[in-house]
C-alpha cells in the first residue's frame, strides 16, 4: 500500500486519484492491501494507471536482506552499547558465530594460507 | 596422488589427519587445549592463522607419546632458541605451547577452558578472555594488530 502510495505522489497524484485513472474501486483496492494473496486484474490495472509493471507494486522480501538487516540491527545493539566497538569487526565476529567452529578455524587457517 | 587423510596442497585446512590427531589425544586424555588465535577462532573472533597452538600440561606426558606414535609423529626437542616441533604429516599444522604468558599455570586455565565441538568430538580451548590476557601480556606488535578485533569480538559473543 506504501509503495502504491509512493508512486502516485511521484506521478502527482493522490492514491484517490490513482485508483481512479485505474478504474480500480476504493474497496477492491482496500481489499487488495489486507489480502496476502494479490488480485492479478486489480494489479494490472493499478500499474496501467501508474506507467508501471505490475511487479513494480509488489515488494519483495529477500530472506538474505532481512536476515543481513537483523544482523547489522544486532551490530546496531552492540555499538550502543560499547560506543568505539569497531562496527566490522562486530559484523564479522556475529556472522562466524553463525557458522560451526570447526568451519570458523578453517576460515582463519584458509585467509592465512 | 596424496594419501587418503594426509594434507594436500590447496585442500582444505584441517585435514581429516590433523582432525585424527586432535581427536586422538582428547580419547587419550591428553592434557592440553587450543591457544592463541585459532582458540580466538573457534570461538568467532574473525582473525587470521597460519597454525594452531596446542597448549600442553607435560611435554612428557607418555599418553602425549603414545598418541604420537599412532599418528606416526613425535617431537623434536629443542634446536637453539626453537621450541620443539611436531615432527610428520597431519602434526605440522600444530605448534607446541609450553608456556602461556599473562597465564596462571596450565591447571588453573584448564579449568576454565571452554569445550568446543570439531564434529564427532570436543576439544577443550582457552576462553576468549584469556587469550586477549596473553596477547596483552606478550605485547608484540603483531598481537597488537589483533587486540582490537578480539576485544571487539567478545562484546559480539557476550551480547549472545
Amino acid at each position: 500500500m506504501e509503495r502504491i502510495r509512493s508512486l502516485s505522489r511521484a506521478r502527482g497524484m493522490t492514491v484517490t486519484s490513482a485508483l481512479a485513472k485505474a478504474g480500480v474501486s476504493r474497496n477492491a483496492f482496500y481489499s487488495l492491501a489486507r489480502r496476502d494473496s494479490i488480485l492479478p486484474r486489480t494489479l494490472r490495472a493499478l500499474g496501467a494507471g501508474l506507467g508501471v509493471e505490475p511487479e513494480a507494486l509488489l515488494t519483495r522480501d529477500d530472506p538474505r536482506a532481512e536476515a543481513m538487516k537483523a544482523l547489522l540491527a544486532e551490530v546496531e545493539a552492540i555499538a550502543r552499547r560499547h560506543p568505539g566497538v569497531d562496527r566490522e569487526n562486530v559484523r564479522h565476529a556475529l556472522l562466524l558465530l553463525k557458522r560451526k567452529p570447526i568451519e570458523r578455524l578453517r576460515l582463519a587457517l584458509a585467509r592465512a594460507r | 596422488m596424496p594419501a587418503r587423510g594426509k594434507p594436500r596442497p590447496g585442500g582444505p585446512p584441517l585435514s581429516a589427519a590433523e582432525l585424527r590427531f586432535l581427536r586422538a589425544l582428547v580419547r587419550a586424555k591428553v592434557d592440553f587445549m587450543i591457544v592463541g588465535l585459532s582458540a580466538a577462532a573457534l570461538q568467532g573472533a574473525p582473525v587470521v592463522t597460519q597454525d594452531v597452538d596446542l597448549w600442553f600440561r607435560d611435554l612428557n606426558d607418555p599418553r602425549l607419546h603414545r598418541t604420537l606414535r599412532k599418528v606416526g609423529s613425535g617431537i623434536l626437542e629443542p634446536v637453539g632458541l626453537n621450541p620443539p616441533v611436531l615432527l610428520g604429516e597431519g602434526v605440522d599444522l600444530f605448534d607446541l605451547v609450553t608456556h602461556m604468558h599473562g597465564l596462571e599455570g596450565f591447571a588453573e586455565e584448564m579449568k576454565h577452558a571452554v569445550r568446543i565441538s570439531l564434529g564427532s568430538f570436543r576439544v577443550p580451548v582457552l576462553p576468549l578472555d584469556r587469550v586477549i590476557a596473553s596477547k596483552r601480556a606478550l605485547g608484540r606488535p603483531k598481537d597488537e594488530l589483533y587486540l582490537r578485533v578480539l576485544a571487539d569480538t567478545r562484546k559480539a559473543v557476550r551480547r549472545r
